[in-house]
Formats: structure tokens, C-alpha cells, sequence
């Protein structure tokens, strides 16, 4: 490493012990501290990356997370910010933007094609002819820059945070600590949030300030109304103070996202420096008054042997001092206060050799600094309406007119001694926290609960004087021509060939050349494109005015946007059992069930011949209490229910305002004034909030209390001939005779010591009994049945053979066999509706359906009794779609396929012979049954 | 069939396991600093009344004896008390329904709660917004879920309760982002409260 210097005095790296790494294959040795990029320059490794467009060497910078030079490879993460990621053990680190390699690129080819490649060149080359643009995509997607990424690529652990501080400051400067400080001190919560690994901006690397850095850093981080979050970022101001936060580098946590909600957004993001545009000014070794400051005072870098500087201020005045003492030559400093200035600037593959400087000449040179201005990075205001101002004297723009919650501070809005920008720093904070608790009184007061607030007294407002603004010289390109965009290699030519062009306007030249479109989105580059646009047009800074910053402000993972997958499950009571005995999972929705335990067909011709048992728990269950539920139930359902007995049970279909098909279920009177409705399960959240809209909205004088209840009762249902025996021996308080216990009715009593309701019903066409109990005894009572019923041959079944029986008995599922068109009576349910009620849901509708002809839902089985058409199969007449499949299945009961299907009004009755088309274009005839159900139309089974 | 009937949680049980009141329980001891408590087992309901039934509203909770009495929505409470206890609040014109065995219950425990919480949870639960006994419903980690602030021993303590069919995901979801604080299962204490 011997471009380490002695030990400087604010250094950041830890000696102690080192840090290897490899970079493009090649060991390196670095300190804890490093990044890559000072590790690298440290090892005299001067050239990064290859440009973007052009391939032209790239070095260091800015030496900051902005750096354009320093984007590498880490491992399998691509695009890494190598001047801001710090070095960590065994890293291996790969330059992006080469082939073959970093020294020999041949894409550089394109730096000899530049007169050819100029703004606009890749839209007016490739838009013709237009069928060759699929060749002209797989070419030039070759030449696409950045990292790779392989489709292997670990998935990182990414997740969210939501806070709600007091005051939020971006920026952990001399003003946003001190604005930190004093808002803490005023009793507010306060989360600071800083970009770079340790708080104090452009304090960390200026020798002469370290002790009153120490002495911030320490306050705020003694402080315990303040969070700070360090190597995190304010990416983002929305609408109402909801600002989002980039946080990197925590243990075990790739990134994340937080979203807070500050009640008042401090910004004091500091100044960025601002790049001179001259030929050459993209050689390594030409690098930001800063950065050399950063390289010598926080990583003991020296940045050159030989240098020269061009200052127009104190940032560049203090790099001359800073290489000096580094031992550096100091070969020219041009002043550019006094019109010196650099006007190009030549070298080699790996870094600058000359500089030419007006009235000075020609001088030979390895390090070329420039100290020209600086760039107020105002995304935060510009995201929070503000349209910042230029100031021709200062040479920046400054902010305008922000929204009450949200303040400046710092030298984004002027300048001043460390005292002066400390007190500015304060004063704002001192405001944040005054209008934040005037916030947070009024969201208090907006509580549910909204227990009395002491509105008390805010504080008094305090003065905040504004901050001088110091002169400086507009600097932006010299004579000759440069890079204006270090990410996207856009020239100060490509700017002036676009106003040539027409583009009069900077939204359009960004647009036109994609300056300021690269990584960086402006920040580096605005300012420049600006000012090259006016030069151009003969307007002025002002007149030209900026494009608008909008959110990200920094790069984002997709995965930190992603957060935890937290995506909810839903488990029956009965899981357990469910997985020790090989259940094949189904999603329904949010919940897991059994599809079946290894063979349906098998359960099927179980439960035909013995007993079976399904959980049915996720059956929608609602709780219906209050002397107006018939009412309610009369205007839910389609069929009438005003004289449904206390232990009866009835089928209801619902129906929407359109007569469309909603839901469907069975509801029991439990007793005088207590319903429980069963609902599907996938309708369980739809129906009930259906019913609180009819409730609150439309009749609130019916007094009903409706309570969800669908997993306070493990469902089953034990259905089969056998069933009844089988319950006989866990039941005895409820007589199960058919006489005492008849087909849809319901009772109340215990089951294996438990108590339950039972009721007489089953979605399989066999004798069936559907228990529900209180959910924590659930697989108590499910491993009784099975114990009970050993002898008997119970065996699970699943919601596949449950699906093949009740198409053999010809039951529709609503949303399978219906869909969001289907009006009741195209359901073949007209037994059922009842328009001579005097109001229900849908009614309307219906009464018109009733009058006229429409689709009908028809059972089907094909000619073929092997051909199982796939649901969704077209039904064809004439050549044209006359319905479709809407289930289907082969039965183990009747050995034959069998269907559901909608078909059009014509060919509904019964023995039309259809046409089916199938997925392989061929046909299949079926025939229209009589009857929906396919197996036991009588239904003497299930009555059993 | 004379084996009497066990009740479970939703909540998969942490070694070792006890029946207390007919529920398998867990009586895990933890000595971490953030613990998560499956106490599903605790007695839950609902009281839907016109009526002034207790003094506080949809919003905040009160103790009463054993039992948190808490406004869990307009003209609504929800009672939780000891596991198998009754409660005496039945009066006329007013609707009861015992949700013990259709709520997951959990009790996140330590000064870090909220740091957990708020990586699932998008409310303020500063204390000027949320102070103890604070109840109200959010989204936690995708599930609706009831909260209720129920600070023990002057620290941080939140009472969870979802529908139970998400008990077991909402438990390992909590489990998941306190991770990084040194989360650990507290089983339930012999005749302690909820």
C-alpha cells in the first residue's frame, strides 16, 4: 500500500489490522474503514470502471457514494457505489463496462466512434427499419452497462420499519446535528438520518474542526430523544410528511425501508461539489477538492505525487494545504477567483499526465483538482412542492417557499461561520420541534378514544436569521469541451447539439441526451447540463431554470421496496392430524386444506360404501343475533324465510343488486332470536360485510348483531352410510334417528364430551352430519371420530373427492360454476326464487331474467364416458361459442365422466346433444341430463 | 371415550406443556428481555350493548379484578379474563358471545415491543398516541389483529389477538422480526394472568 500516508488526524481506518480483498482477481490488502475505492487507490490502482457509453478509463472522483468512476461488482451484487461501500473481509470486488478486461477494452472502440455516437444517435440509427428491431434489440442489449446478476443469487433478507418521530432531519452535518440537538431539547422525539457511516459531513475531514465535531457527535449520540441511522438515506417526501428511509449495512438485514411520518422534515443535506467541465475532465486523477480532502484526512490516501489546483474557494484553498502537508507537489494552484482556470487536460490509459491552465501553460501532473462550486441538492423541497431559485452571486440555487412542515437548514439555504450555521442550525431545529408538538396536539386530539389534551401553550415562535449567502464565481465549463454526465458519458457538445437540434428546454435536452438521467439523477451533473443549455440559448441560469427531482433520491433494492414476504396462512384445528397423515395441501385462499390423503377416488368410493370425514372448518360461519334476523335473511337471500322453525336448517342463495349470483350457504334458527348462516368459504368476509352494509346502511332499525365466528368452530362433516352408526357411539344426548333428526335440521348437544352443533346436511349427496365445536377441541373430537370409528372404515376425504361428489350430485360452486355474470336463474335455482317476496336483494334483475331467455348451467355427460373435458372447455354450435365447461371430473361412483356447464338458452334442454371442443381442437359430444344431479337425483341417501 | 376433552391453542405449544383448566399450556421459562406468550387459553368475550355498559369506550382498556375489560369497537367490549373463568357482566339488552376458542391471543413482552412491532405494524405507538391500555385494531403483518397496550412491571407489553386460523403465522411473524432483539418464548405462568 504505498500510497498510505502516516497517520492523519481524523482518520477513519483501523490500523490495527487488515482487510484482504481481491479486485478483477487481483489480492488487495486494505483497513477496516476503507472503501474499495480508497483501499484500491491506497494499492495505486488509479482506473475503477469504464464509462458507461463511451469506455473511457474511470478513477475516483468525489470519493463519495456519488462517485461516477467507482462503480464496481461486489460478488453476485452489481452497480456496488465503491467509493461509499466499505471493504469487508474476502470481498471480491470486479470491474463493470469491460471486455475483456479493465486494462484491454475492446467496447472502448466506441471512444474512437464518439464524433459518430452523439446525442440522439441511437434513436435516429435504430427506429428504421422497424422488423429490424428485434435484431437491433439482442445486439445492442450486449452493449448494456452495469454488473450482472446471476439468476443463483441468494434471496437477501430485506424488511420494514414504520416510525413516527417528532422531527425527522436529513443530513448528519454540522446543521442537522445541531438542528437535531435542539429539537431534542425541546422534548422532541427526533430520528437523524445520515448518508455517510459517521455523522458530521464535510467536519470529518477538515483537521482543524475535529474537536467541535467530537463534540457534536457526542451530544447527539448522548441524547436520548435522538435516533440516528447512519449509511441510511431520505430517499423520498410524500404527500403529508411520509418520508421514506433507506437504511443499509445492518447485521443479517441487506436493507430497509422505513416509512416515517414526521410531523416536521428538517432538510440539511449540506452542498455537493460541482465538477468543472473541460477536455479531459474524466481522466483518473482528476478529482473534486473534496475528495482529495476525504482521501488524505479520513482514509491517509494520498491521492497524487504531482497536482495542480484550480480553486475559486475556501473547499479548494483547504485541499492545497491538505495535499502539501500529504507531501504532495503542489506543482500550480490557478485561482480562479482572479479568471484562471483549467482549459484541458490530457494522459494515459491509468491517469492524467498534463494539464494546460490558462496563462500558466502546459504542466505535467498526475492530480488535477478542481474546487468550482457547489450544487444544492434540494430533492427533498423539490419533492415537497418547492422550485428552488438560482442566485447568479452565490453561484447555486437556494429554496424557495417550503410547506410548513417542512424546514432548511445548513448551507443548502446560505452560508456562515461554523457558529453562524450552528445557531441558524438550532434555531430551525427549536421550530421543528414547536410545530411538531402543535402537530402531534391535533393528531392526539383525532384519537378513537380521544382522551382530553392539555392543549397547554406551545412554546413561542423563535427568530430563525436567515444565513448570508457568500459570492462566488459561476464556473461551469472552460473553453474546451467535457463530460457534463459522468454515468451517462454526455458532453457539454451533446447539450449544445441538442439546443442546436431545437430542444429549447431542459426537460426536453435531458430527455434528448439523458443528462442527468444516470445513477446519480442530476446531482453531480444538473447544474452544468443548466448552464451549458443557457450558454447555448444566450438565457440565463434563471431563465433555463432545473429539471425536478422526484423520488428515489438514492437507489432503492427492489427487495428493501418488497419487505418481508409477509403473505398470511390460515390452519384448520385439525392441521395437525392433517400433516401427520400425508395430506396433499390445497391454497384456498389464505387457508391450507387437505386436498386429499393419496388418492380421491378411493375416498370417493369410501364414503359411497362406509363413512368418511372432511374438515370443513373454513366454511364461512356468521352469528346472527336480534329479533329482525328473518327480516335481515328475507332480504339477503333469494328464497323466503320468515317461518324457518328453531332447529330447521334451509339452503339460501344470494344475490347482488344485479341478480348476479353472490354466495350461497345454509342457515339454521338456533333459537327464538339466534341464527348461525354458513357462507362459502372463500365468501366468508364478502357476505358479512354485505351484511353490515344492509345493516348499517340500509335498514340500521333492524335489531341484528352479526358476529363472524368462522374459526371459533372446528368444522367436520361425517358423511357416508355408515355415518349415523358411527356418531351413535360419541353422541348421546342427541336422538340421530331420521324421524327425530330428519334432513335439514339442526341440533344442539355434545359429541365425544364436546359440546356442538350438528346439523343434517352435506355437500356429498350421502347421509351426512356436519358438526361444529369449539375450535380448541377440534382435533380432540376429529381423533375421536377416527378412534370411534375404526371398525367402521372411516377414512379421511379431502376437497377433491368432496368436489367429485357433489358433481355427482350436481351442487354448483358458486364462483366455479357461476361467475361474476351469472344471474339466479341461469343457476337453474328458480324453485327457489321467490319474487313474490316483497323485497330482497337482486329482485329486480331477477323479475327481468325471469322474463327472458338466458344461459343456462345444465349437468352433461359426454358420449364418451372416458373423455373428462377440462373445465373451461368451449361448448360449440353452428361454429360459434355457445357456452363452456364449468366443472368436470370422472366418476368413481357411476365409472363414467360427468359435468356442469353453461350452455346457451337453446341448447339447454334436456337430451340436446352438444358439442364440446377440446384443448387439442378435436370435438366431443355430450348430452343435456334432465337433472343437475348425476347420482341419486331422488336424494334418498342423503335423507337416509 | 371416558378421556375428557383437551383443548389446544392455535399456537403450537413450546416444551414443556402442562393442562391447566383443560388446555395444553406451555411452561417454557425465559429469562430473555423480549418474550413472546401464546395466551389463547385466556377466557375472550364479546359484549355488544346499546347500553353504557362500562364507563371507558371504543378504545381504551380497564382492569376490573381479573378480567382487562376492553372498548373494542362502537357499543362493543371484548372481556378477557383467566382461563375457564365466567364473567358477571350479563345484562339485559346486551349480546354475549364467548370468542375463547375463535381468537388467538399472544402477549409480546419487553421494552423492545415496540421495535418489534414496528416492523409489521404501521401505527404510532408512541405514548402520547398509545399510551397503557391503549386498544385499537391494525394490520399486523397482513393480519387484522386487536391490540391492546398492557404494560407489566413498568414495561412494554402488548396483547395480540387475531382471528385463530392465523394465530400460528401472526406467532411466527412476531418471532420473526423480533429476531433481531433477542426474541424468546415465554410459556404461560402457573395462575398467572393473561
Amino acid at each position: 500500500m504505498t500510497n498510505r500516508l502516516p497517520v492523519q488526524p481524523g482518520e477513519i481506518i483501523d490500523r490495527g489490522s487488515q482487510v484482504e480483498f481481491t479486485f478483477d482477481g487481483r489480492s488487495h490488502r486494505g483497513h477496516p474503514g476503507d472503501t474499495i475505492a480508497s483501499a484500491l487507490l491506497a494499492n495505486e490502482v488509479t482506473v475503477l470502471s469504464r464509462s458507461f457509453k463511451y469506455h473511457r478509463p474511470r478513477g475516483v472522483m468525489s470519493a463519495t457514494y456519488l462517485d461516477p468512476g467507482a462503480t464496481v461488482q461486489v460478488g453476485d451484487e452489481p452497480n456496488v457505489r465503491g467509493a461509499h461501500r466499505r471493504l469487508e473481509p474476502g470481498m471480491e470486488v470486479i470491474s463493470q463496462n469491460r471486455w475483456p478486461s479493465l486494462g484491454f477494452d475492446l467496447l472502448a472502440a466506441n471512444d474512437l466512434l464518439g464524433r459518430f455516437l452523439t446525442a440522439g444517435f441511437y434513436y435516429k440509427t435504430f427506429i428504421k427499419p422497424q422488423r429490424l428491431w428485434p435484431w437491433y434489440d439482442s445486439v445492442l442489449s450486449k452493449f448494456a452497462a452495469g454488473g450482472t446478476v446471476s439468476p443463483d443469487t441468494a434471496h437477501g433478507h430485506f424488511d420494514k420499519r414504520f416510525v413516527h418521530p417528532d422531527v425527522l432531519v436529513a443530513g448528519g452535518g454540522l446543521a442537522g446535528m445541531a438542528a437535531a440537538l435542539s429539537a431534542a431539547v425541546e422534548g422532541a422525539s427526533v430520528m437523524l438520518v445520515e448518508e455517510e457511516y459517521e455523522l458530521g459531513g464535510m467536519l470529518c475531514f477538515d483537521p482543524a474542526r475535529l474537536n467541535l465535531l467530537a463534540e457534536m457527535r457526542s451530544a447527539v449520540v448522548d441524547h436520548p430523544g435522538i435516533e440516528v441511522l447512519t449509511n441510511s438515506v431520505v430517499t423520498g417526501r410524500y404527500d403529508d410528511n411520509w418520508v421514506a428511509i433507506v437504511q443499509r449495512g445492518l447485521p443479517s438485514i441487506h436493507e430497509r425501508l422505513i416509512k416515517a411520518r414526521a410531523k416536521c422534515l428538517v432538510v440539511a443535506p449540506g452542498l455537493i461539489e460541482r465538477p468543472y467541465v473541460f477536455e479531459g475532465n474524466d481522466l483518473p486523477g482528476v478529482m473534486l477538492s473534496t475528495a482529495v480532502r476525504r482521501l488524505i484526512n479520513l482514509w491517509a490516501v494520498k491521492p497524487g505525487s504531482k497536482a495542480v489546483v484550480m480553486s475559486a474557494n475556501e473547499s479548494g484553498d483547504d485541499a492545497v494545504a491538505d495535499l502539501e502537508r500529504a507531501g504532495v507537489d503542489v506543482r500550480h494552484v490557478a485561482n480562479a477567483r482572479d479568471g484562471a482556470g483549467i482549459v484541458r487536460a490530457g494522459g494515459n490509459k491509468k491517469r492524467v499526465a498534463w494539464v494546460e491552465v490558462s496563462g500558466a501553460g502546459r504542466i505535467a501532473c498526475d492530480l488535477v483538482v478542481t474546487a468550482t462550486g457547489w450544487t444544492a441538492p434540494t430533492s427533498l423541497m423539490n419533492m415537497a412542492g418547492d422550485r428552488p431559485i438560482y442566485d447568479a452571486r452565490a453561484a447555486r440555487f437556494f429554496p424557495s417557499q417550503l410547506p410548513e412542515d417542512v424546514m432548511a437548514t445548513g448551507r443548502i439555504t446560505g452560508d456562515g461561520t461554523d457558529a453562524e450555521l450552528a445557531e441558524h442550525a438550532a434555531a430551525t431545529g427549536y421550530e421543528a420541534a414547536r410545530r411538531a408538538a402543535g402537530r402531534g396536539r391535533s393528531w392526539q386530539a383525532a384519537r378513537a378514544w380521544a382522551a382530553p389534551v392539555d392543549p397547554g401553550d406551545l412554546p413561542p415562535p423563535k427568530e430563525i436569521r436567515p444565513l448570508a449567502r457568500q459570492d462566488h464565481p459561476e464556473l461551469f465549463r472552460s473553453s474546451t469541451h467535457g463530460i457534463v454526465d459522468f454515468g451517462e458519458d454526455v458532453t457539454s457538445k451533446d447539450i449544445l447539439a441538442g439546443a442546436r437540434e431545437g430542444y429549447d428546454s431542459i426537460e426536453l435536452v435531458k430527455r434528448f441526451t439523458t443528462v442527468t438521467m444516470g445513477p446519480n439523477q442530476g446531482k453531480l451533473e444538473t447544474v452544468n447540463a443548466v448552464a451549458v443549455l443557457a450558454e447555448a440559448r444566450s438565457q440565463t441560469i434563471s431563465e433555463v431554470g432545473t429539471t425536478v427531482w422526484r423520488p428515489p433520491y438514492a437507489p432503492i433494492t427492489l427487495g428493501a421496496l418488497g419487505g418481508r414476504p409477509w403473505e398470511p396462512v390460515r390452519y384448520s384445528p385439525m392441521q395437525p392430524w392433517h400433516s401427520s397423515h400425508e395430506a396433499v395441501g390445497l391454497v384456498a385462499g389464505q387457508w391450507i386444506r387437505p386436498d386429499h390423503y393419496g388418492d380421491p377416488a378411493a375416498e370417493v368410493k369410501n364414503v359411497r360404501t362406509n363413512v368418511g370425514v372432511i374438515d370443513v372448518t373454513p366454511l364461512g360461519k356468521l352469528d346472527l343475533r336480534g329479533p329482525d334476523v328473518s327480516h335481515l335473511l328475507n332480504m339477503v337471500y333469494v328464497n323466503k324465510w320468515a317461518k324457518l322453525d328453531v332447529g330447521a336448517v334451509r339452503y339460501g342463495v344470494m344475490c347482488a343488486e344485479d341478480g348476479v349470483i353472490l354466495d350461497d350457504g345454509v342457515t339454521g334458527r338456533l333459537g327464538p332470536d339466534h341464527y348461525l348462516m354458513t357462507t362459502t368459504s372463500s365468501g366468508a368476509a364478502g357476505v358479512w360485510e354485505w351484511i353490515e352494509n344492509w345493516l348499517q346502511t340500509e335498514h340500521p332499525e333492524w335489531r341484528v348483531h352479526v358476529t363472524p365466528v368462522t374459526t371459533g368452530y372446528a368444522s367436520m362433516n361425517v358423511a357416508g352410510p355408515r355415518s349415523r352408526e358411527l356418531l351413535a357411539r360419541l353422541v348421546h344426548d342427541i336422538d340421530l334417528s331420521p324421524e327425530s333428526f330428519p334432513y335439514m335440521t339442526v341440533r344442539q348437544g355434545s359429541i365425544a364430551g364436546v359440546d356442538c352443533f350438528m346439523w343434517r346436511i352435506g355437500f356429498t349427496g350421502e347421509l351426512s352430519f356436519e358438526i361444529h365445536v369449539p375450535a380448541g377441541y377440534g382435533l380432540h373430537v376429529w381423533e375421536s371420530l377416527f378412534t370411534a370409528g375404526a371398525d367402521l372404515g372411516i377414512g379421511a376425504f379431502g376437497v377433491e373427492a368432496q368436489r367429485i361428489m357433489r358433481l355427482e350430485k350436481g351442487h354448483f360452486i358458486v364462483g366455479q360454476d357461476t361467475d361474476g355474470l351469472m344471474q339466479g336463474y341461469s343457476a337453474g335455482i328458480d324453485w327457489m326464487i321467490k319474487l313474490d317476496k316483497e323485497d330482497f336483494a337482486g329482485k329486480p334483475e331477477l323479475g327481468w331474467q325471469q322474463q327472458h331467455e338466458s344461459d343456462r348451467l345444465v349437468a352433461l355427460q359426454p358420449l364418451d364416458p372416458k373423455i373428462v373435458p377440462p373445465e373451461a372447455s368451449q361448448i360449440i354450435d353452428d361454429h360459434r361459442i355457445a357456452g363452456r365447461i364449468t366443472s368436470s371430473r370422472f366418476s368413481p361412483t357411476l365409472n363414467r365422466s360427468i359435468c356442469l356447464g353453461v350452455v346457451a338458452h337453446h341448447l339447454a334442454s334436456p337430451g340436446t346433444v352438444i358439442t364440446i371442443r377440446l384443448p387439442d381442437r378435436t370435438e366431443a359430444q355430450a348430452t343435456v341430463m334432465e337433472h343437475h344431479a348425476h347420482f341419486d337425483h331422488e336424494g334418498s341417501r342423503l335423507r337416509g | 371415550m371416558a378421556e375428557l376433552p383437551i383443548a389446544r391453542s392455535p399456537i403450537e405449544q413450546a416444551d414443556p406443556v402442562e393442562i391447566e383448566s383443560g388446555w395444553i399450556v406451555s411452561r417454557r421459562s425465559s429469562d430473555a428481555a423480549l418474550t413472546i406468550t401464546d395466551v389463547s387459553a385466556a377466557t375472550k368475550v364479546l359484549v355488544k350493548s346499546e347500553r353504557h355498559l362500562y364507563p371507558h369506550g371504543y378504545g381504551t382498556a380497564a382492569r376490573q379484578g381479573d378480567w382487562l375489560i376492553v372498548g373494542s369497537g362502537p357499543s362493543e367490549w371484548t372481556l378477557l379474563g383467566p382461563v375457564g373463568a365466567v364473567p358477571a357482566v350479563v345484562q339485559p339488552e346486551s349480546m354475549v358471545l364467548d370468542m375463547t376458542h375463535g381468537r388467538a391471543l399472544m402477549r409480546l413482552h419487553g421494552e423492545l415491543a415496540p421495535r418489534v412491532l414496528e416492523k409489521l405494524c404501521s401505527i404510532d405507538l408512541s405514548e402520547p398516541m398509545c399510551p397503557n391500555l391503549a386498544a385499537f385494531r391494525a394490520s399486523v403483518a397482513n393480519v387484522v389483529t386487536d391490540i391492546v397496550r398492557d404494560d407489566r412491571a413498568g414495561l412494554r407489553s402488548y396483547l395480540l389477538s387475531c382471528e385463530r386460523s392465523s394465530g400460528q403465522y401472526l406467532f411466527d411473524a412476531i418471532r420473526d422480526a423480533g429476531a433481531e432483539f433477542g426474541i424468546d418464548i415465554q410459556g404461560r405462568r402457573p395462575g398467572g394472568r393473561f
